[in-house]
């Protein structure tokens, strides 16, 4: 052989060979790898909750069956069938991702999004929650979507335990597991009531699932949820006004004002020095309308959004004012 | 000139329409969804979403009800949701990922392909593989 076609050969091998490594790689459930390899030390090695309920699914109700499951585990008993007219598509034959997460809000409960890898799904379980998985067990070509609830886990036997169709206890092996959670991107989430939060949620999911629960939930249960979580990430300016917003809605005017002025002053945000003004006309406090509604001006400068609810505020308050002046003394 | 004033009435109406439907919240109150929906946590086509949704729930409870939803149930449905989720949602009723595991139309070849993967443990499409590990 010459040694030039010696030297093709060897680089056609070497090439072959860096392409079969990455496809491996590729097809290696790496998460899974990592974790089993080196778990995390504050990690329980094996969980699982056997009083989560199952409720066997019928055709194509994956949705609500996991939907009733994770709602039994936090002590809501409600049946799969109920739940069903909830979130089932009849023309799709089964349940969209958003009406799986509002349907909870129905119930008192909020569900939210948990952080899309398997450490921080294993978190949650360990921490007592069952979060509800979108799985795709087929290929991406051949798609097979199915919702499932995870219940436990046994790092050393490599396995996760899921309430999942009709097998009340499905042993799974965690890299099978990763390869079809993967393919849906990852997607969980938690019920949970308005009192409590996820283990491993990050804020803005926790922020995004509060705001939608104000929608639907009676203002004092948006009250607490928006409290629970603002006593998490103090900084944040939505929860604070949703805070107040709810109390507000709930008729505790001086919670709220309290609530108001607090994010005012934290963030100078013309919606909250706006919502302030409003408050404390309401509770006839019109020197400290005043103060509120003149920084809602200011502010709404740069905020512009709000400039003509600024204005509106604004106005209303000289009006009062001369209301009040105008009026003969006692 | 007419069809010019009337573009613009219009267009006046249309404006006005939409500042009233994102401030009318609460009594006068700034609504937290629309604090929310200026702000960077939610994505910029989100704030387009927004307008886009405080016009078009009964749209969307319609195209649930062509679904086969009933009437009913895709009003309470839809009440449930934000507006951003209600624009996804119209967005997302013909090719989202819908939670079914019914039972597989696969020919011949995907029914090899898939049982293959589920043995690998790629996939979990059957009931009776056990995957190698």
């Amino acid at each position: 052989m010459r040694p030039g076609r010696r030297r093709w050969l060897a680089r056609a091998g070497a090439l072959g060979a860096v392409g079969l490594l990455s496809a491996c790689a590729s097809l290696t459930a790496s998460q899974t790898r990592a974790l089993l390899a080196q778990p995390p030390s504050d990690l329980p090695a094996r969980v699982e909750w056997t009083q989560v309920p199952f409720f066997p699914q019928e055709l194509n109700q994956c949705g609500p069956a996991a939907l009733a499951t994770a709602l039994g585990a936090v002590g809501v008993p409600i049946a799969p069938e109920v739940l069903g007219t909830a979130v089932f598509v009849p023309a799709r034959e089964g349940s969209l991702q958003i009406e799986m997460l509002a349907a909870p809000r129905r119930h008192g409960h909020i569900a939210t999004r948990i952080r899309p890898d398997l450490v921080s799904l294993l978190r949650e379980v360990a921490a007592g929650q069952a979060p509800v998985v979108l799985l795709n067990l087929g290929l991406s070509i051949q798609p097979l979507w199915h919702y499932a609830v995870v219940v436990g886990y046994d790092l050393p036997a490599g396995e996760i335990l899921l309430r999942s169709g009709t097998v009340q206890r499905e042993v799974m092996p965690l890299s099978t597991f990763e390869h079809t959670w993967s393919r849906s991107s990852q997607w969980a989430f938690v019920v949970l009531p308005p009192d409590r939060l996820p283990a491993q949620a990050d804020e803005a999911a926790v922020t995004e699932a509060r705001i939608a629960f104000e929608r639907v939930a009676p203002a004092p249960q948006a009250a607490l949820a928006y409290r629970t979580a603002w006593q998490r990430w103090p900084d944040s300016l939505l929860l604070g006004l949703g805070l107040g917003n709810a109390l507000y809605a709930a008729g505790e005017l001086p919670e709220a004002e309290a609530a108001y002025a607090r994010v005012a002053q934290r963030h100078d945000s013309a919606p909250a020095w706006h919502n302030l003004a409003r408050v404390r006309l309401e509770r006839h406090d019109l020197a400290g309308a005043h103060t509120a509604a003149e920084a809602a001006v200011r502010r709404a400068q740069v905020e512009t959004t709000w400039r003509e609810a600024a204005d509106v505020v604004w106005r209303e308050v000289q009006q009062a004012r001369q209301g009040a002046a105008s009026r003969p003394k006692p | 000139m007419t069809v010019n004033r009337k573009l613009i009435s219009w267009i006046v109406a249309a404006a006005l329409c939409h500042t009233a439907g994102l401030q009318a919240a609460h009594a006068g109150m700034i609504a937290t969804e629309s604090v929310a929906s200026t702000t960077e946590l939610v994505q910029v086509e989100s704030r387009r979403a927004h307008v886009l949704a405080t016009l078009n729930r009964a749209d969307v409870t319609d195209a649930l009800v062509n679904k086969g939803v009933d009437m009913d149930a895709a009003r309470a449905r839809i009440a449930s949701l934000s507006d951003q989720e209600v624009v996804s949602l119209a967005d997302q009723l013909d090719n989202a990922p819908a939670g079914a595991s019914g039972v597989l139309g696969a020919i011949v070849f995907i029914f090899l392909l898939l049982l293959l993967t589920d043995i690998l443990g790629f996939t979990k499409v059957y009931p009776f593989t056990r995957s190698i590990r």
